[in-house]
C-alpha cells in the first residue's frame, strides 16, 4: 500500500491532493502564486512549466528527467491556472493529451495493488482481486490463454470514461460483463484513467466559460508568472505558422462545399479545429471522406496539422495509402454505431428526417454522408434556379 | 356531442373517481410532465407540479387523451429552454412495443386499405399488393398473444441481462404494461442516472447486440481454420454459444432447417449444418478447441449465422427511447388515449400471471370500464376492424357502417381507436 502524500506527489489530478491544502478554493491565487514563486526563487519553477509547453508543442509524448518531487503539484496546478488564462483550446488539448499520456506511462510502472488504490481515490467502483481471477480463455495457433485480471470496473464507470474513446474493442457489447462488473485489463484500466486526466485539464474551460479578464490581469502583475504567460504565447504564435495552421476546407473544384458538409464530420472538423486528439476512428473517416470528394493532399494534411501528435510526414503516408487502396468513408449506420453520428447533437434536419424522394412517393432516411452532400448541393442548385427564374 | 368529448368526460370521470389511486412517481416535484390534449395532437410540455394534489387536479381538469413525465429530474422542470432546466439525471427507460418488431399474430389481425384502388389485405406492407401503391393506410391492432410477446421480451431483458449482466437489482426496476402494445421499464439507480445518451446507447447495443463484433470476440481465420467463439468468455460469447447449444440439442432438424434459413443462410449450407450438428455440438462444448471447420462455411456464413443467433438472443427494445435522456414516457397509472387502458404499474413477481387483456386481479387490471349493464350504440367508421378478444369475449370483426351494440370498455377502446363512432 501506498501512502496517499506519495500518490498525490506523483498525481497531483488525485481528489485527495485536497487534503493536503495546496490549494483551497478560498486561496487568492495571486497570493498563493506569489508565495510559490517566492518559495522557489531560482527558476526552477518557470523552467519546469515551460519545458512542458515546449514538449507539447514539439509534439513530443514523453518528458525525460519527470519528477515526482512537491513541485510537481505545484506544475500540475499551474498548468491549469495557465491554460484557464490563455483560453485556447488547441494549446489546452496539447497539454491536456502530453500530460495524459506521461500519467499513463507512469501508471503502468506502478503495482496494481496501487492503482487499485487510485481508482478508489478517484471514486471509481471497482474490484480488485489478488490472485486475478478468470474470465475466458483465448486460443491461438493451439496455444491456450487463460485470460486473467486483477480488475473488474463498474460498468457506469465504465461507460463514462469508455464511450468517448469510440474504439470498437472498447465498446460494451464486446466486453466481459458480469453482475455489473467490466473485467477490465490492467492497461486498459489505465487507458481509461488516462482519459479522466485529459479531461480534467479540459474541464477548466467548462468553469467559468471564458476566463476573466480582471483575473488575469491581476495574475500577470506577477512578474515570475507573466515571464511564463508571454514565453508561452510567443512560443506558440512561432508553432502556428511553423503547421502552417489553416483550417480552411474549401476546395472542391474551385467551389467552397465545405458548408454542405453533414453534421459528422463538420463536430470532427470542429474538434480538429480546437486541437483536440482525433480518435483512431475519427482520424480515418475523416480521411475516406475528404479523399473521396478529391481533395488535395495538402488540404487534408491541414487537417491534422493540430493534432498533438501531428507529423507530417506520417499523416502524408497514411492519407496516401488509403487514396490508392480506395477505401470509402462508414456509411450513417456504421457512424451510429461508433458514436460519431452527430444528427441529434446539432438537431440536423436533412439526418434525423430524412428527405423525400419524388421518384418513390416517399420519405427515405440518409444511408451514407456523402449523399448529404449531393443532396444539400441538389438542393441548393434548385434554390439558384428558382431565382434565376 | 363528439366523440373526443365524449372520451374526455369518460377519463375525467375515472380521475375523479380515483383521485387517491393515481400512483406518485418519484422525485414528481423534479419532473417534466407532457399532456396531449383531445382537440389537436400536440404535447404541451415544460409543465410540473410541486405537489401531488396538482398532479391529480390538474388530470381532473384537463383529463388529457395521453400523460407523460420525464425520466429525468430538472432544476427548473418547466423552463421552455432544454439547456436552461438544469438537468440532473435520468433513470434508464426502457420500452418494449411490439409496433417495434414482427410477430406472426400481426398477419392475422393488422389490416391495411389502398387510398388509390381499395384492395384491403392483412398483415404488414410497404406498399399495395394490386396497384404498388405506396398510399396505404394500416391498422394495427392488439391480441393476447402479441401482448405476450411483448411479456417475453420483458423477461429477457431481465433474466438474461440486467440482472445476471448489469447486476440490477429487482427493487431497482419498475415495469408498466403501456395500456397498448408494450412494456416500459424503469431503472432507478443512482449510477444510472448519472450517465449520457452515449453512454446509455452502448447499455441499448449491449442488450440488443447491435454493433457486436465476432471478429473480437475471437471469430477469425487462421490459415485454412476458421476459429470460433468460446463458451467461457464471460458475456455475449457465453450467450452465443449457450443458445447454440440450445439450438441443436432442443430443435429437431426441420426446427433448425427453418431457423437457418430465416438467418438468410441458402439451402446447401442449411444441409450441410444440420449433417454436421453432432460434430459441432461436440467443438462447441469443448473449451480445448474452436476450429469451426463445417463444409460450405466461410467467415461471411459463419457471421450470417452468429447476427442471425444474436438477433434471437437480444432483446426487442426501442433503442432510441433509451438513448434519450430528455425523453417523456407514459404516467403509470394514466389512462392511454388510443385504448382507455390504464398503464399498469406491475410488479416482477406479479408478471407472469399478468395478462392485460384478461386480468383476474383487479387491482392489476388496466381494463378499467368494465360494465355489464352500460351498453353502447356505435357505428364503425374504418374498412376492416379486426376481431377484439377482451376478457375473454370475442367482438368483431366489423366493416364499415356496421352498427353495433357493446359493453361500456369495448366501446370506449373502440372509439379511442378510431374506428367507430357514437350511433
Amino acid at each position: 500500500m501506498s501512502n496517499i502524500f506519495d500518490l498525490v506527489k506523483r498525481y497531483p489530478w488525485l481528489p485527495s491532493l485536497k487534503k493536503y491544502s495546496y490549494i483551497d478554493s478560498k486561496d487568492d491565487p495571486y497570493e498563493y502564486l506569489l508565495e510559490l514563486f517566492s518559495k522557489y526563487p531560482n527558476g526552477e519553477i518557470q523552467e519546469r512549466v515551460f519545458k512542458f509547453f515546449r514538449a507539447a508543442f514539439e509534439n513530443i509524448e514523453y518528458l525525460s528527467g519527470h519528477k515526482n518531487d512537491d513541485l510537481n503539484i505545484y506544475l500540475y496546478l499551474i498548468l491549469r491556472i495557465l491554460l484557464y488564462i490563455l483560453d485556447n483550446k488547441p494549446i489546452s488539448n496539447r497539454i491536456a493529451n502530453l500530460y495524459s499520456k506521461i500519467t499513463n506511462n507512469e501508471l503502468l510502472k506502478e503495482a496494481d495493488a496501487t492503482v487499485y488504490e487510485i481508482c478508489q481515490d478517484l471514486n471509481l467502483k471497482i474490484k480488485y482481486y489478488q490472485p486475478p481471477i478468470n474470465y475466458g480463455i483465448n486460443i491461438s495457433k493451439d496455444q491456450k490463454q487463460i485470460l486473467e485480471t486483477n480488475f473488474r470496473i463498474h460498468y457506469a464507470d465504465y461507460l463514462k470514461l469508455a464511450a468517448n474513446l469510440r474504439d470498437e474493442y472498447r465498446k460494451l457489447v464486446n466486453n466481459a460483463l458480469s453482475e455489473g462488473y467490466v473485467f477490465i485489463q490492467k492497461r486498459s484500466l489505465i487507458r481509461l484513467i488516462q482519459e479522466y486526466v485529459r479531461r480534467k485539464f479540459l474541464n477548466n474551460e467548462d468553469d467559468e466559460g471564458k476566463s476573466s479578464n480582471k483575473f488575469k490581469k491581476n495574475l500577470l502583475k506577477i512578474q515570475e508568472f507573466k515571464e511564463i504567460y508571454d514565453n508561452i504565447l510567443s512560443h506558440w504564435e512561432l508553432k502556428k505558422e511553423e503547421f502552417e495552421y489553416n483550417f480552411e476546407i474549401s476546395f472542391k473544384k474551385g467551389s467552397n462545399i465545405s458548408k454542405d458538409f453533414p453534421p459528422c464530420i463538420k463536430d470532427i472538423l470542429l474538434k480538429a479545429e480546437e486541437g483536440q486528439n482525433l480518435t483512431h476512428i475519427e482520424r480515418l473517416f475523416i480521411t475516406f471522406f475528404l479523399n473521396a470528394l478529391d481533395y488535395p493532399e495538402d488540404e487534408i494534411i491541414n487537417v491534422f496539422s493540430t493534432m498533438p501528435d501531428f507529423d507530417k510526414k506520417k499523416t502524408e503516408y497514411q492519407i496516401n495509402f488509403a487514396k490508392r487502396k480506395g477505401y470509402i468513408p462508414h456509411s450513417c449506420a456504421t457512424l451510429k454505431s461508433l458514436n460519431l453520428c452527430m444528427a441529434v447533437k446539432y438537431n440536423d434536419q436533412i439526418c434525423l428526417e430524412g428527405y423525400f424522394s419524388k421518384k418513390l412517393d416517399t420519405k427515405k432516411t440518409l444511408a451514407h454522408p456523402l449523399f448529404y452532400i449531393q443532396l444539400k448541393q441538389y438542393r441548393g442548385s434548385k434554390k439558384i434556379k428558382k431565382l434565376e427564374d | 356531442m363528439s366523440e373526443k368529448n365524449y372520451l374526455k368526460r369518460v377519463f375525467q370521470a375515472y380521475y375523479k373517481e380515483k383521485r387517491e389511486e393515481i400512483p406518485i412517481i418519484t422525485k414528481l416535484e423534479k419532473r417534466e410532465f407532457g399532456f396531449i390534449p383531445w382537440d389537436k395532437e400536440i404535447m404541451n410540455r415544460h409543465i410540473c407540479f410541486k405537489f401531488t394534489e396538482d398532479l391529480k387536479q390538474y388530470l381532473i381538469n384537463e383529463s388529457p387523451k395521453h400523460v407523460y413525465s420525464s425520466g429525468a429530474s430538472y432544476l427548473q422542470p418547466d423552463n421552455l429552454d432544454m439547456d436552461k432546466k438544469g438537468y440532473q439525471g435520468c433513470d434508464l427507460i426502457i420500452d418494449i412495443d411490439v409496433d417495434h418488431f414482427y410477430t406472426p399474430c400481426k398477419d392475422v389481425h393488422d389490416t391495411w386499405y389502398c387510398k388509390e384502388c381499395g384492395k384491403t389485405g392483412k398483415g404488414i406492407v410497404k406498399k399495395c399488393t394490386k396497384c404498388n401503391s405506396i398510399k396505404t393506410k394500416s391498422l394495427s391492432w392488439i391480441c393476447e398473444d402479441c401482448l405476450k410477446i411483448a411479456k417475453n421480451e420483458v423477461f429477457k431483458l431481465i433474466n438474461n441481462f440486467l440482472v445476471p449482466d448489469f447486476g440490477i437489482k429487482d427493487k431497482e426496476i419498475k415495469i408498466a404494461f403501456s395500456g397498448h402494445r408494450g412494456y416500459h421499464l424503469k431503472i432507478e439507480n443512482k449510477k444510472i442516472r448519472t450517465l449520457l445518451s452515449e453512454e446509455r446507447r452502448e447499455i441499448a447495443d449491449y442488450l440488443t447486440g447491435e454493433n457486436i463484433s465476432f471478429e473480437i470476440l475471437g471469430l477469425r481465420q487462421d490459415r485454412s481454420n476458421i476459429l470460433g467463439l468460446l463458451k467461457e468468455n464471460i458475456g455475449w460469447s457465453q450467450k452465443i454459444i449457450k443458445k447454440i447449444e440450445e439450438i441443436l440439442t432442443t430443435y429437431t432438424n426441420q426446427e433448425i432447417e427453418l431457423l437457418l434459413l430465416r438467418y438468410g443462410l441458402n439451402r446447401n449450407i442449411v444441409k450441410s449444418f444440420i449433417n454436421s450438428k453432432r460434430d459441432f455440438q461436440q467443438i462447441i462444448s469443448n473449451s480445448k478447441q474452436n476450429i469451426w471447420n463445417l463444409e460450405g462455411f466461410g467467415i461471411k456464413t459463419w457471421e450470417k449465422f452468429l447476427f442471425g443467433i444474436v438477433d434471437d438472443i437480444g432483446a426487442e427494445i426501442d433503442g432510441p427511447v433509451t438513448i434519450d435522456i430528455h425523453r417523456l414516457i407514459r404516467y403509470p397509472g394514466s389512462l392511454h388515449g388510443k385504448t382507455g387502458f390504464k398503464t399498469q404499474e406491475i410488479n416482477h413477481d406479479e408478471l407472469d400471471d399478468f395478462n392485460p387483456l384478461n386480468e383476474n386481479n383487479e387491482r392489476l387490471d388496466p381494463i378499467v370500464f368494465k360494465s355489464k349493464e352500460n351498453i353502447h350504440k356505435l357505428q364503425i367508421i374504418e374498412h376492416d376492424v379486426p376481431e377484439t378478444r377482451i376478457k375473454g369475449k370475442k367482438y368483431g370483426p366489423y366493416k364499415k357502417g356496421d352498427i353495433i351494440e357493446v359493453p361500456h370498455h369495448i366501446a370506449v377502446f373502440l372509439l379511442c381507436r378510431e374506428v367507430a363512432k357514437l350511433s
